[in-house]
């Protein structure tokens, strides 16, 4: 084994495409990860033509995921198929598992691509997936991450797509909480007509941070790109949001929009978010927008008089993100991220409580 | 028929990927008042924004004369310089002009109503009037924030201001309350007593054309000019609908 | 008819492009030295604190690095090559009559001397590196309202502590590298100071243009508004167009004290050889208000952030901005607001236009601090393409650190539609008309905003073709 305690510092980590004053500490995240490799070793690597893929969280995380993981694993899906079971990529924090998984998506094709990463917060380890993603010629895909971890641990959850003509890419996310968690995610919707959706929700508490960097390339013509941020911070967690709509020369007919809405219920919450449009093309619209408080005061006085105080109230709020992430996990592992996730920010007696209910929802359906 | 004002001819038109009229044929002499009917995307708005030379509809055959001018190249701006005026259904909204600014420069562009600082003010005013157009609307954002029926009369208001030969109201009377249709109906007659222009009425409702002397009634199905007559038309369709006509097209269409 | 689009008129420039000789000018050598700093000091009779200041601020400058990873290339810019103190041969007049032909021309085709007497309160014109001409009516002297230059006050046994005690002390010089330039070899601006409860009915306007080639223009405005008075304050900027690059750092410092007003204006035209990297700052007492109207036409690069902060509790700050880019131009503009205060409020409003391949970038900052309960924010920034050959970009930033605080954010990027282009033509305007129109209108809320004679230069901007027709 190599020497445990050697560690290589990754700086400028989730980069946005065009920065801004250096003094709001707000342009990256510096991160110091093990160096697990071994000289000598030899792994699998994806296709070469997975390398030309911009990835969120930048060039630096690729190559240290690329020469940490295990074999990559590489999962093609057959044109015109639609494939049943999800891909999942599951991630154990408490082991500090690091995965390299290249999909391509033929034309026509359908896929759903689940990565679950969590832990107990058994050892204070890094653990990392990088997921890098070819979408053919109307192919649609959907891809689900839920990332919950414990407070000493660290992730690195780094997703490049390409989408070519017709493509549809869903991309769902959940930051449910954990020591610092780093989500980057750059979408280039090359060919014409493609369409984005990327959503993420997020919690974070006690001395968390999460770091995210969306970035959306709209290159080919009318492309469509929605993105939504939507998260609750508490206690004295830090979060730094980049959000970035790029709209490349060429793009005639695009749109793309972005919005984050913050609810902040920590008295020393960190918040920072910079939203960015980039625009080098007139035929095209972008908006983008955020909204940063804590529950209005009309929406208290409301709640208030069904008997909830403002703790009750955020707490709601919290409850209602949870709930949201265990419904919308596609699959075990997820699941059970969410869910340990829950149990230990809401108890387990809440917990449970909704789980429950979902599974009674879920075999009254069936 | 009085001298022919607008003529157009065999025009077939379409937006890039789908044709919407077929070789259309209709005249309108100077004066005269036409009503359009036919049921909704029949292309009867399309006839409207075709002959007002609007880019979305690329016309593919025929020609458009109006006032002995063929005016099928020309731009909208020169066609309304002539004399064409289009009202939306849907006026847009241009944040940051003052109404009483762009009525002004609108006004001042065109030769024959050129005027001073002063009796403009006084024209535009007694059109206000004539509308029951609060003067306070003049000093608003054009369009911005109006409501529909506002929106009409402002359009209305630019009526009677630019005197136009020939007007063409597209659904001017759709989504109006019974005031705001009342007033509409008004200016409309006063376009007709005052300035004795022609008009192309484009309507579903009948009610609106109680007060006025129609002199032919169109009747477009599908992109075809599918029927063509006097005024009685109007009523047949009142009573009986669009639906025999609809079969006519329909077997003008086999028949190709 | 052809769907190919017409131009927007570009900016005229021909008003303020006329140059004048520099014959028999005092003229510093280019590049920046010790002496050179050592020599203007001496020129201007400066306290030592003063000097020792300039030194300090000019090992800071060159201890300093540029940040490489945002914002337009100055790559163009050689301080080596740029003169860093070129003044006339003229004193400080106080009247017109007194100020030398040329230059006195050069301010009456600007409208300068017309302006002052319809409707300001004062006015100070600097050309190059010195003021020329400094006057205030009567009146307000009397209800003891300053207005003069920095130099002057340091002269000025009253004032001299008071400069001292404010100078330097709101954009300091290790701000960044080129307000460290700024201190080392600034020269000429203004120095304000409006009594408690003063309020003037007129604005105070500064003038600035730089004549000379490849020199750079570094003038300082201090402003104190005492607790309760009233200041609006404008400052206009313009110079000619040569092919050496040429340089703006000046700094603007503005204390607003408690439930005091300052509304600050600017209509910036510099040449397009123009880098323009100017500091401005305020900071605002418990009650006060601070308003910002900033129009940015001009220069070839900019990098330009109005910063507020919000000290005192119930503060407030509104900026109104627009910027026009046409070619060759890469303006980075915006404004920074710093909420510090309980119960404070700041609005942010601001509009940019691209065309013939400029590039705009709007950046911003928005901070709220631990203890800024209940602080308000709102920013929205609209930004308009007129072709497919430029760029806009927008790029703001917030950073929330209290729970009670509300802080929103909207921008919208787009082209004039179709639809609008149509509407107006189908009225008559040609598709030239109707551009200019709407560009005329995206403004509006900004010029509404200027004085008047303000407006008007910035219509003139812009160039409304309509104005002919409107009559």
């Amino acid at each position: 084994m190599a020497d445990e305690n050697a560690t290589v510092v990754l700086d400028r980590v989730n980069e946005p495409p065009a920065q801004t004053w250096n003094r709001l500490r707000a342009n990256d995240i510096t991160l110091t990860v093990p160096k697990i490799s071994r000289k000598g070793d030899v792994y699998f690597a994806l296709p070469q033509l997975f390398s030309h893929i911009e990835c969120g969280m930048g060039e630096k995380v690729t190559s240290w995921v690329t020469s940490q993981a295990a074999d990559a694993r590489y999962v093609e899906v057959p044109a015109h198929t639609v494939r049943e079971e999800p891909i999942v990529v599951a991630v154990d924090t408490d082991k500090g598992e690091v995965a390299d998984t290249g999909v391509m998506v033929r034309a026509g094709a359908t896929v759903s691509i689940v990565v679950a990463a969590g832990g107990t917060n058994a050892a204070a380890t890094t653990s990392a997936s990088l997921l890098r993603v070819i979408a053919e010629e109307g192919a649609t895909v959907t891809i689900t991450e839920v990332v919950g971890i414990g407070s000493s641990q660290q992730h690195l959850e780094s997703v490049g797509v390409d989408a070519d003509d017709d493509a549809r890419v869903e991309v769902r996310q959940y930051a449910l909480g954990g020591g610092t968690v780093a989500f980057g995610t750059a979408v280039s919707l090359s060919g014409d007509r493609a369409r984005a959706n990327v959503g993420l929700r997020y919690f974070a508490d006690g001395k968390d941070h999460l770091d995210v960097n969306h970035v959306v390339r709209q290159r080919g013509k009318n492309t469509i790109a929605h993105v939504r941020e939507n998260g609750i911070l508490d206690d004295a967690a830090e979060k730094a949001l980049r959000a970035t709509i790029d709209l490349v020369h060429g793009a005639r007919g695009s749109k793309g929009d972005e919005a984050e809405s913050v609810l902040v219920f920590g008295d020393d919450v960190v918040n920072k978010t910079v939203p960015v449009i980039l625009c080098d093309e007139d035929d095209v619209q972008g908006n983008h927008g955020a909204t940063i408080g804590t529950v209005g005061p009309e929406q208290m006085d409301y709640l208030a008089d069904r008997g909830l105080s403002r703790k009750d109230a955020e707490a709601l709020f919290v409850r209602a993100l949870f709930e949201d992430a265990i419904i919308n996990a596609p699959e075990a592992h997820a699941h059970d991220v969410a869910v340990r996730q829950a149990e230990r920010v809401l108890g387990a007696e809440v917990a449970h409580d909704f789980d429950a209910s979902v599974q009674l929802a879920e075999d009254e359906e069936a | 028929m009085a001298d022919t004002l607008l003529d157009v001819s065999g025009i077939s038109a379409g937006t890039k990927d789908k044709p919407i009229l077929h070789d259309v044929n209709l005249k309108v002499g100077a004066g005269e008042t036409h009503v359009l009917m036919g049921p909704n995307g029949a292309g009867k708005s399309t006839l409207g924004h075709v002959i007002m030379g609007d880019p979305t509809y690329k016309v593919t055959s025929g020609t458009i004369t109006f006032d002995g001018q063929d005016i099928t190249e020309l731009s909208p701006d020169k066609r309304s310089l002539a004399g064409i005026f289009l009202s939306y259904q849907a006026p847009v909204e241009v944040p940051g002009v003052p109404l009483y600014s762009f009525l002004r420069s609108i006004s001042q562009m065109r030769p024959e109503l050129k005027c001073t600082a002063r009796e403009f003010r006084r024209r535009v005013g007694a059109i206000a009037d004539e509308l029951n157009l609060d003067q306070s609307f003049l000093m608003r954002e054009l369009n911005v924030g109006f409501s529909g029926g506002e929106k009409k009369k402002i359009e209305m208001l630019q009526l009677l201001l630019l005197q136009p030969k020939l007007a063409i109201l597209d659904e001017t009377d759709s989504g109006l309350d019974v005031d705001a249709l009342a007033t509409v109906s008004h200016g409309i007659q006063r376009y007709r007593e005052t300035v004795g222009g022609a008009l192309i009425m484009i309507t579903h409702n009948t009610r609106i054309l109680e007060r006025l002397t129609v002199d032919r009634t169109h009747v477009m199905v599908k992109g075809h000019l599918v029927a063509e007559g006097p005024a009685s038309l109007i009523d047949d369709i009142d009573k009986n609908g669009f639906e025999r006509f609809e079969t006519k097209a329909a077997s003008e269409g086999d028949a190709r | 008819m052809t769907k190919e689009r017409t131009q927007v008129a570009d900016v005229d420039r021909s008003l303020y492009d006329f140059t004048k000789s520099e014959e028999g000018y005092e003229r510093y050598a280019d590049g920046l030295t010790p002496d050179i700093v050592r020599a203007i000091s001496a020129k201007k009779d400066e306290p030592q604190w003063m000097l020792d200041l300039r030194l300090k601020a000019l090992d800071e400058y060159h201890r300093r690095p540029m940040a490489t990873n945002w914002g337009p290339s100055i790559a163009g810019l050689d301080l080596d090559h740029i003169s860093t103190y070129v003044s006339p041969k003229t004193k400080q007049a106080s009247s017109w009559d007194d100020v030398p032909a040329d230059i006195k021309d050069t301010f009456e085709r600007l409208g300068i001397p017309e302006a002052e007497r319809e409707s300001l309160a004062g006015v100070g014109a600097q050309y190059d590196s010195e003021i020329v001409y400094h006057n205030m009516r009567e009146e307000v002297a009397k209800q003891g309202v300053v207005y003069t230059t920095i130099e002057d006050a340091l002269h000025d046994p009253t004032w001299e502590p008071v400069v001292h005690e404010y100078f330097g002390t709101l954009i300091p010089m290790t701000d960044h590298k080129f307000a460290a330039l700024h201190y080392a070899v600034w020269s000429g601006g203004s120095f304000v100071y409006v009594p408690a409860g003063v309020s003037l009915d007129y604005p105070l306007q500064s003038y600035f243009r730089l004549n000379a080639q490849g020199a750079g223009q570094f003038e300082h405005t201090l402003i104190i508004v005492e607790p309760g008075a009233n200041l609006h304050f404008i400052e206009g900027c313009s110079a000619p167009k040569y092919y050496e690059a040429n340089l703006h750092a000046g700094a603007v410092e503005l204390f607003v004290k408690d439930g005091a007003r300052l509304r600050y204006s600017t209509i910036e035209n510099w040449s397009k050889n123009m880098y323009n990297l100017n500091t401005k700052r305020a900071t605002v007492g418990a009650d006060a208000k601070m308003e910002w109207v900033s129009g940015s036409f001009g220069s070839h690069v900019s990098y330009l952030y109005p910063t507020t902060i919000l000290a005192g509790d119930r503060s407030s700050c509104e900026f109104t901005g627009i910027t026009f880019s046409g070619a060759t131009q890469d303006l980075d503009t915006g404004c920074k607001v710093i909420l510090n205060g309980r119960d404070t409020t700041a609005s942010v409003s601001t509009k940019s236009i691209s065309k013939d391949g400029g590039i705009n970038t709007f950046r911003s900052s928005v901070v709220v601090g631990r203890h800024a309960d209940n602080a308000r924010c709102t920013v929205s920034c609209q930004s308009l393409m007129l072709d497919n050959i430029s760029r806009s970009d927008t790029i703001p930033a917030m950073d929330v650190r209290n729970p009670t605080a509300s802080v929103g954010h909207e921008a919208t990027i787009g082209r004039i539609s179709d639809d609008t282009i149509l509407y107006l033509m189908s009225r008559g305007c040609s598709e030239q008309e109707a551009r200019t129109l709407v560009v005329n209108g995206f403004a509006n809320p900004v010029s509404k905003d200027l004085p008047m004679e303000y407006a008007v230069e910035m219509n003139n901007l812009i160039k409304l073709e309509m104005e002919g027709a409107i009559g």
